[in-house]
C-alpha cells in the first residue's frame, strides 16, 4: 500500500472518527473533537492531493455489496488539484467551525453532515469511474443539504433556500447520470478509461456533453443555473457557506474538465462557444447581482457565480483555441482557469469566513446596518481587505495573477482563419473587462462600507473580535491569497504540469513566465519596485512624523456637517445606486417611494419611505413559470391519491399484472 | 556589460525617469491651470503655484476626524505609491522593458486601479456623506472605464503581438505609418478619453469645482489635510503626467532612448519634458471650452470610448 | 511614396471615417450634427471612389466620383440642414433605445457584420487579404453601415432621423457595392443617386409638412392607415 492508498484510505476512517465523535460527544468538547477530526480528514484529503499533483499514482477498489462494478478511487494530477483545493479549504473551514459553530449549528446532525460533506467533497475528484464519481457528488450534495437546513427552525428563508438547492442539485445528479448513460452505452464500462474511447464527432457524444455540462453546470452556479446559489449560502452556516462555495462548486468545474480535456478532447466548436457564452453570462451577471447587492454573504454569492462564469470562459477558451490549433494560447487559457480556481479557493474562503465572523461579532449580514468593524475587529477587518483584494484582482494577489493570464489569454488569441473565434475573442474580452471593473467596485463597497465609517446600527457598533480559531483560520486563508499572489511561478508551473501543459515556468523572484505567449509577471519584483521608487516618501514620512505628529480625534469637516448622524452616511445600497441607474434594464429594480406630507401644507413632507428590492431577473422570468407547471402537474397527480387503501391496492394488483404480462411476452 | 551590471544602470535610469515624473508632475498641473487662466483672461498663479502648496502641505500636520481607522493614514502612501510606480513602468524616458518587471499594460493598470481604490476607500473612512459620494461616483466611473481600458490596450497590441508598452512605442517609431492608420488613431483616442475619466478631468469630473453636486475627486478628499494632502495631490498629478507623457510617446514616438548611453537619456528627458508639458497645455485649452457632463451622461461618453476601442479592434482585423 | 501605398493609406483612411462617422450616428443626438456627419460620410465615400479609380486605373470612376461628392457630400447634406432649420428643435429627444446601449449594439453589429461579409470577400477573390482587390477586406465595414442605418430606422423616432438612418443605409449599399464590383456602372449608380436624392427631397419636404400640421414630426403618432 503506497502513500496515496494510505492517505485514501485515512480518509475514509478519519470520517467515521469524525461522525462518530459528532454523535458520541457533547457541548463544547463537541466542537473541539468533531473539528479536529473534520481538520483531520480534510488534511488527508490535501495531503492525498498533494502526492497525487506530485504525480504519484494509487488506487483504492472497494467491493460492494451492490451487483455493480467495484468503486474505485484514482485520482490522477488534474484529480490532485482538485483534492488538494478542496481539502485546504475544509481544514481552514473545519478548524473556523470549531470557534464559530454555535446553537443549531453546532448540533450532532451538523457536524456530522460536515463530515460527511467533506468525504463526499474529496471522493469526486479522486474517483476513477462513473460509480463511485456519482456516489461522492450525490454525498456531497445529501451532506450539504443538510447543512443548509441548519437555521431552518428559527429561519424560514432556510427552508426554502434548502427546497431550491435541493430540486436543482438533484436535477443536477439525474442530468449527469444521463448524460454519463449516454457516453458509456457506447462503450463497455464505466471507468473514466474505457469512456475516453467515445468518438466526439458522433451526436452521442453531443448529447453527453450537452447532459453533463447542464449537470456541472447546475452544480458550478453557472447563470441561468444559478438560483440555488444566491439562496443557500447566505443560509447555511459560514464555514459551511465557504466550504460550498470555494470547494463544492469547482466540482462542477472540475467536472467540465474532466469532459472537455479527459473524456472528450476535441469535440466540435459549438461546444467550446456554448461555454464561453456561458461563462460569459453567469459572469457578466453574477457580478452585476453582486455589485448591488446588500446582503454580505448573498454579495459573495453572487461573486462566486462571476467567478465560476471567469473559469468556465477561460476554459471555452481553451478549447476554441486548441480547436484552431493556436497550442500557446490555448495552454495560458486553461491556465488561466486553474489559477482562478486556486485563488478563488483562498480569496472566497476567507471571505465567507469574514462574513461568518462579522455575523458572529454583530449578528448583521446587511451591509447597510454595518459600519466600522475595523476598529473593533483588526484582524478580521485585514484578513477581509485581503481576500478582497484578491476577489477586486488588484496586485499583489491570487486574483490579479488568474486574471492577468486569462487576459493575455485574450490579447493572444491571434487573428484564427475562423472568422467566429475571431469575433469571439474581443467581445470575451469586453466581457472580462467589465466584470474586472465591476468586481472592483463590489469589494471597494463590501470592504469600505461594512468595515470602515462610522457603525450604523447597535450591533455593529457593539462588535468584538472573534475568538482565536476564527482568526487564525481567517489569517490562514488571507495568507493563501497573498502567497499565490507573490509567488504565482511554482504554483503555476505545477498546475500547469498537472494539466499536462507546457510553456509555463516560475522565473525571477517567484515570477511566471509565459513561453506560449511571450509574458512575463513578476510580482515580487514589482512590489519591490513599487517599494524602492516609494522610498524617500516613506521615510519623509517618518521624519514628519515624529516631528509633526498628526492632530487626532478632531470632528469630521464634512464641509461644515458636525453633527450629521451615522444614518446620513453613504449605505451599500446608495453606493451602488448610480451603478443601478445605469443597468436599470438589466437589474429591473422594484422601487417604491411613498411621501406623507404635513396636514397644513401639501408642499412639505412629514416623512418619505423608500423602498428598493431587486429580484434575480433570471428567477423571476425563467423560473416562476417552471414551477407553477410543475405544480399545476403535482395538482393533478394529487387526483390519483385520495388517500384509500383499496386504490392503492389496485394500483399494486395492476402492476403486478401488468409486470406478469411484460415478463411472459 | 556583464548582466547584474546592466540590470543596475537600467534600475538606475529608471529611478532617474521617476526623478523627472516627480519634479514635472505638480508643474503638469501648473501648466493645465496657467493655460486654463490664460485663456479665460486671467493672470493665474505662475506654474510653479502647486509646487508652493505642496511645499507648504507638506510643512502642515495632518488632522484627522474622530473614528479615522488607519486607511486615512495609509491610503495617501498608497496612492503616492501607485502613482510612482507607474512613473517607474510607463516608458517615459527610455523605451526598454526590465527584465523581470516589464511595463505590461495590464500590469500598469492594475497598479492604478491601486491607487484608485485606496482613494474610494479613504473617502469613506471617516463616515461623511460627501465622502461616500465621491468615493461611490469615483468606483462607478472605474468600473466601467475598465472594459475602454482593456479593449484600446487590445487594440494596441495587436501590431506587435505584446502588451508591453515599450515594444508597443518602438513598434510605432518603426513604422510611423501605424500611427496614422485608423486602428491606431482610434485606440488612442479612446484611450485618451478614459485617462481623461480616470484622472478626473473635464468632462468627466471638474479638477477646480468645490460644488458639492458635482464633484468626485474634491468629495474624496476632503478630510484629508497637511502633508497626506500633499501627497494625494502630488500621487494624482503623477498619474496625470504619466498617463500625458504614455500618450505622447504613443502619438509622437520619437526622442525616446532606446539604449542607455547617457545621451539618448537626456534627450529623452528632454523630448518627454516637451510632449507632456505641450499636451498639459494643450489639456487646459480644451477644457477651457467644454462642459462637465452630467454624472449620468458619463456612461455614454464611455460608451463611445468603447465603441471606439472596439473598432479599433475590428479594424485591426480587417485592415492590416 | 508610390501610387499603390497612397491608395492603400487612402483606403485604410476613408473607411475608418466610414466606419467611425456611422458609429458617431448612433451616439449624437443633434440632427445638425447628424447633417453635418452625413457631408462627412459623402466625402470619405467619394474619397474611396477615387481610391478604387487609381489601383483600377479606370478612368469614368474619378467621375462617379465627382458626383457622389456633389450629391451625397453637398447637396443631400444642403438639403437637410435647410429641412431641419424649418423643422424647428434639431434633436432626437426620446430615442427608442438610450445612447449608451445604442453604441454597445453598434459594437455588437460591427462583429455580426464581419460574421457575415464572408461570402462577400470570398465571392470576390480574396481571403481578406489586401491583394484581392481594391480593398474586399472593407467589406464588412460596408455591412456595419448598412446595419446601422437599419438601427437608426428602427430605433428613431422623429422622420428627419429616420431619413438619415435611410442615407446610411444607402451608403452603406453604395461602399459595398464599389468595393465589391470594383464600382457600379455609370449608369446604374446615376439612376440609384438620383433615386436617393428624390427620397430625400419628399421625405424632406414631408417632415416639414408633418411639423406644420402635427406641430412634430414623431413617426410614433403615424398609425392610422386610409385610402
Amino acid at each position: 500500500m503506497n502513500a496515496v492508498e494510505i492517505g485514501l484510505a485515512a480518509q475514509g476512517v478519519l470520517a467515521l472518527l469524525a461522525v462518530v465523535l459528532a454523535v458520541r460527544t457533547d457541548g463544547a468538547r463537541r466542537n473541539v473533537l468533531a473539528g479536529t477530526a473534520c481538520a483531520a480528514l480534510a488534511g488527508a484529503g490535501a495531503f492525498t492531493g498533494a502526492l497525487a499533483v506530485a504525480g504519484h499514482e494509487g488506487s483504492l477498489t472497494l467491493r460492494t455489496a451492490l451487483p455493480l462494478s467495484p468503486l474505485s478511487l484514482a485520482p490522477d494530477r488534474l484529480g490532485g488539484v482538485f483534492l488538494l483545493v478542496a481539502g485546504l479549504v475544509g481544514v481552514v473551514a473545519s478548524v473556523y467551525a470549531i470557534g464559530y459553530a454555535h446553537g443549531a449549528a453546532a448540533s450532532r446532525s451538523q457536524w456530522a453532515a460536515l463530515a460527511l460533506f467533506l468525504l463526499g467533497m474529496q471522493m469526486v475528484p479522486a474517483a476513477a469511474d462513473v460509480m463511485t464519481f456519482l456516489l461522492g457528488w450525490e454525498l456531497m450534495a445529501a451532506a450539504s443539504t443538510v447543512l443548509v437546513l441548519a437555521e431552518q427552525a428559527h429561519r424560514a428563508p432556510a427552508r426554502e433556500a434548502a427546497l431550491w438547492y435541493a430540486v436543482m442539485t438533484h436535477l443536477s445528479l439525474v442530468a449527469l447520470l444521463a448524460g454519463f448513460a449516454v457516453l458509456a452505452a457506447q462503450t463497455d464500462g464505466t471507468g473514466f478509461a474505457a469512456l475516453a474511447a467515445v468518438d466526439p464527432s458522433s451526436p452521442e457524444a453531443s448529447l453527453a456533453f450537452g447532459l453533463l455540462a447542464l449537470g456541472f453546470g447546475a452544480k458550478a452556479g453557472v447563470v441561468p443555473l444559478h438560483v440555488w446559489l444566491p439562496r443557500a449560502h447566505p443560509e447555511a452556516p459560514s464555514h459551511a457557506s465557504a466550504l460550498m462555495s470555494a470547494a463544492m462548486v469547482k466540482m462542477g468545474v472540475y467536472g467540465l474538465l474532466l469532459v472537455t480535456l479527459r473524456l472528450l478532447p476535441g469535440g466540435p466548436t459549438w461546444w467550446a462557444i456554448v461555454l464561453v457564452l456561458l461563462g460569459a453570462t453567469s459572469a457578466l451577471y453574477g457580478i452585476l447581482q453582486a455589485s448591488v447587492a446588500s446582503d454580505l454573504k448573498r454579495l459573495l454569492a453572487y461573486s462566486t457565480s462571476e467567478n465560476i462564469g471567469l473559469m468556465v470562459l477561460a476554459l471555452g477558451l481553451a478549447v476554441l483555441l486548441r480547436g484552431e490549433g493556436l497550442a500557446g494560447p490555448a495552454s495560458v487559457a486553461l491556465l488561466a482557469c486553474l489559477l482562478l480556481v486556486v485563488s478563488h479557493a483562498a480569496f472566497k474562503t476567507t471571505l465567507f469566513l469574514g462574513a461568518g465572523a462579522v455575523l458572529h461579532a454583530t449578528g448583521e449580514r446587511d451591509l447597510d446596518r454595518l459600519g466600522g468593524l475595523i476598529r473593533t475587529m483588526p484582524w478580521t477587518g485585514a484578513a477581509f481587505a485581503v481576500a478582497a483584494m484578491g476577489a477586486a484582482s488588484l496586485p499583489v494577489t491570487g486574483g490579479f495573477v488568474a486574471e492577468w493570464a486569462l487576459l493575455q489569454a485574450l490579447i493572444h488569441g491571434g487573428r484564427p482563419e475562423d472568422r467566429l473565434v475571431a469575433a469571439t475573442i474581443p467581445l470575451a474580452l469586453a466581457v472580462v473587462a467589465l466584470t474586472a471593473g465591476l468586481a472592483l467596485l463590489t469589494f471597494a463597497k463590501a470592504f469600505g462600507i461594512a468595515f470602515l465609517a462610522r457603525p450604523r446600527s447597535v450591533g455593529a457598533a457593539s462588535a468584538h473580535e472573534v475568538p482565536r480559531t476564527m482568526r487564525a483560520a481567517m489569517v490562514a486563508g488571507a495568507v493563501g491569497v497573498v502567497v499565490i499572489g507573490f509567488a504565482p511561478g511554482p504554483i503555476a508551473a505545477v498546475l500547469a504540469t498537472s494539466a499536462g501543459l507546457r510553456g509555463v515556468d516560475a522565473f525571477g523572484l517567484g515570477g511566471l513566465r509565459l513561453a506560449g505567449v511571450g509574458a512575463v509577471l513578476d510580482p515580487a519584483a514589482l512590489t519591490l519596485l513599487g517599494v524602492l521608487v516609494t522610498l524617500p516618501a516613506l521615510v519623509a514620512v517618518l521624519v514628519l512624523a515624529r516631528r509633526r505628529p498628526t492632530v487626532p480625534d478632531v470632528d469630521a469637516w464634512g464641509c461644515g456637517g458636525l453633527r450629521t448622524s451615522p444614518r446620513m452616511q453613504y449605505t451599500a445600497t446608495s453606493y451602488a445606486e448610480p451603478l443601478m441607474r445605469i443597468f436599470d434594464d438589466v437589474l429591473q429594480p422594484a422601487r417604491d417611494v411613498e411621501v406623507t406630507h404635513v396636514a397644513e401644507s401639501r408642499y412639505l413632507a412629514e416623512r418619505v419611505q423608500y423602498r428598493q428590492a431587486v429580484d434575480d431577473v433570471i428567477e423571476v422570468r425563467a423560473y416562476a413559470g417552471l414551477i407553477r407547471s410543475a405544480n399545476r402537474l403535482a395538482d393533478r397527480a394529487r387526483g390519483i391519491q385520495n388517500g384509500s387503501i383499496h386504490r392503492y391496492l389496485a394500483f399494486s394488483f395492476a402492476a403486478l399484472v401488468l409486470v406478469l404480462v411484460v415478463v411472459a411476452r | 556589460m556583464s548582466g547584474p551590471l546592466r540590470t543596475a544602470g537600467h534600475l538606475l535610469v529608471v529611478l532617474f525617469q521617476v526623478a523627472v515624473m516627480v519634479g514635472l508632475a505638480p508643474i503638469v498641473a501648473g501648466i493645465t491651470r496657467q493655460a486654463r487662466a490664460r485663456l479665460e483672461g486671467r493672470a493665474g498663479a505662475g506654474v510653479l503655484q502647486p509646487w508652493r502648496d505642496v511645499r507648504k502641505l507638506l510643512g502642515k500636520r495632518p488632522v484627522h476626524a474622530a473614528g479615522a481607522s488607519l486607511v486615512t493614514r495609509a491610503a495617501p502612501m498608497v496612492l503616492l505609491a501607485s502613482g510612482l510606480t507607474v512613473a517607474a513602468l510607463v516608458p517615459l524616458v527610455a523605451a526598454r522593458p526590465l527584465p523581470l518587471v516589464p511595463d505590461d499594460l495590464f500590469v500598469v493598470v492594475s497598479v492604478l486601479l491601486v491607487g484608485t481604490v485606496a482613494l474610494a476607500l479613504l473617502g469613506l473612512d471617516v463616515g461623511s456623506a460627501f465622502g461616500g459620494m465621491g468615493s461611490s461616483r469615483h468606483m462607478m466611473i472605474a468600473a466601467i472605464v475598465e472594459p475602454t481600458v482593456l479593449m484600446a490596450v487590445y487594440a494596441l497590441s495587436i501590431p506587435v503581438g505584446s502588451s508591453t508598452l515599450s515594444l508597443i512605442v518602438a513598434d510605432r517609431r518603426s513604422d510611423p505609418t501605424s500611427i496614422g492608420s485608423p486602428a491606431g488613431v482610434l485606440a488612442v483616442v479612446a484611450l485618451v478619453v478614459v485617462i481623461l475619466a480616470e484622472t478626473g478631468r473635464l468632462p468627466v469630473d471638474n479638477p477646480s469645482t468645490h460644488l458639492e453636486l458635482t464633484m468626485v475627486h474634491e468629495a474624496m478628499i476632503l478630510e484629508t489635510s497637511g502633508r497626506d494632502l500633499a501627497w494625494v495631490e502630488l500621487g494624482s498629478w503623477l498619474r496625470l503626467a504619466a498617463l500625458l507623457g504614455l500618450v505622447g510617446n504613443l502619438v509622437l514616438p520619437w526622442g525616446v532612448a532606446t539604449d542607455l548611453s547617457v545621451g539618448a537619456v537626456l534627450l529623452g528627458v528632454v523630448a518627454i519634458v516637451a510632449k507632456i508639458a505641450l499636451l498639459a497645455g494643450l489639456l487646459g485649452a480644451v477644457e477651457v471650452a467644454m462642459a462637465k457632463l452630467r454624472l449620468f451622461r458619463v456612461p455614454e461618453l464611455l460608451a463611445g470610448s468603447f465603441v471606439l476601442a472596439f473598432l479599433a479592434v475590428t479594424a485591426s482585423y480587417l485592415v492590416a | 511614396m508610390t501610387l499603390t501605398t497612397l491608395a492603400e493609406q487612402l483606403l485604410a483612411l476613408s473607411t475608418g471615417a466610414l466606419l467611425v462617422t456611422t458609429a458617431l450616428f448612433v451616439w449624437r443626438r443633434s440632427l445638425r450634427a447628424a447633417t453635418r456627419l452625413l457631408a462627412l460620410q459623402g466625402v470619405a465615400l467619394a474619397v474611396l471612389v477615387v481610391t478604387i479609380a487609381i489601383t483600377e486605373r479606370a478612368l469614368e470612376l474619378v467621375l462617379v466620383a465627382a458626383m457622389v461628392l456633389a450629391l451625397k457630400g453637398v447637396v443631400i447634406p444642403v438639403v437637410l440642414r435647410r429641412a431641419v432649420r424649418v423643422g424647428g428643435s434639431g434633436r432626437e429627444n426620446a430615442p427608442r433605445l438610450n445612447p449608451t446601449a445604442g453604441l454597445v449594439t453598434v459594437a455588437l453589429l460591427t462583429t455580426v457584420a464581419y460574421l457575415v461579409s464572408r461570402p462577400l470577400t470570398v465571392a470576390t477573390g480574396g481571403q481578406g487579404g489586401s491583394e484581392a482587390g481594391p480593398g474586399a477586406f472593407a467589406v464588412p465595414i460596408g455591412m456595419t453601415m448598412v446595419l446601422v442605418g437599419f438601427l437608426l430606422l428602427v430605433t428613431r423616432r422623429r422622420a428627419m432621423s429616420q431619413l438619415v438612418g435611410f442615407l446610411v443605409l444607402d451608403n452603406g449599399i453604395a461602399t459595398v457595392g464599389f468595393l465589391t464590383a470594383a464600382g457600379v456602372p455609370f449608369v446604374v449608380e446615376l439612376g440609384v443617386s438620383l433615386d436617393v436624392l428624390l427620397v430625400a427631397l419628399i421625405l424632406a419636404v414631408l417632415s416639414g409638412r408633418m411639423g406644420t400640421l402635427f406641430g412634430s414630426a414623431d413617426v410614433a403618432d403615424l398609425t392610422e392607415l386610409r385610402d
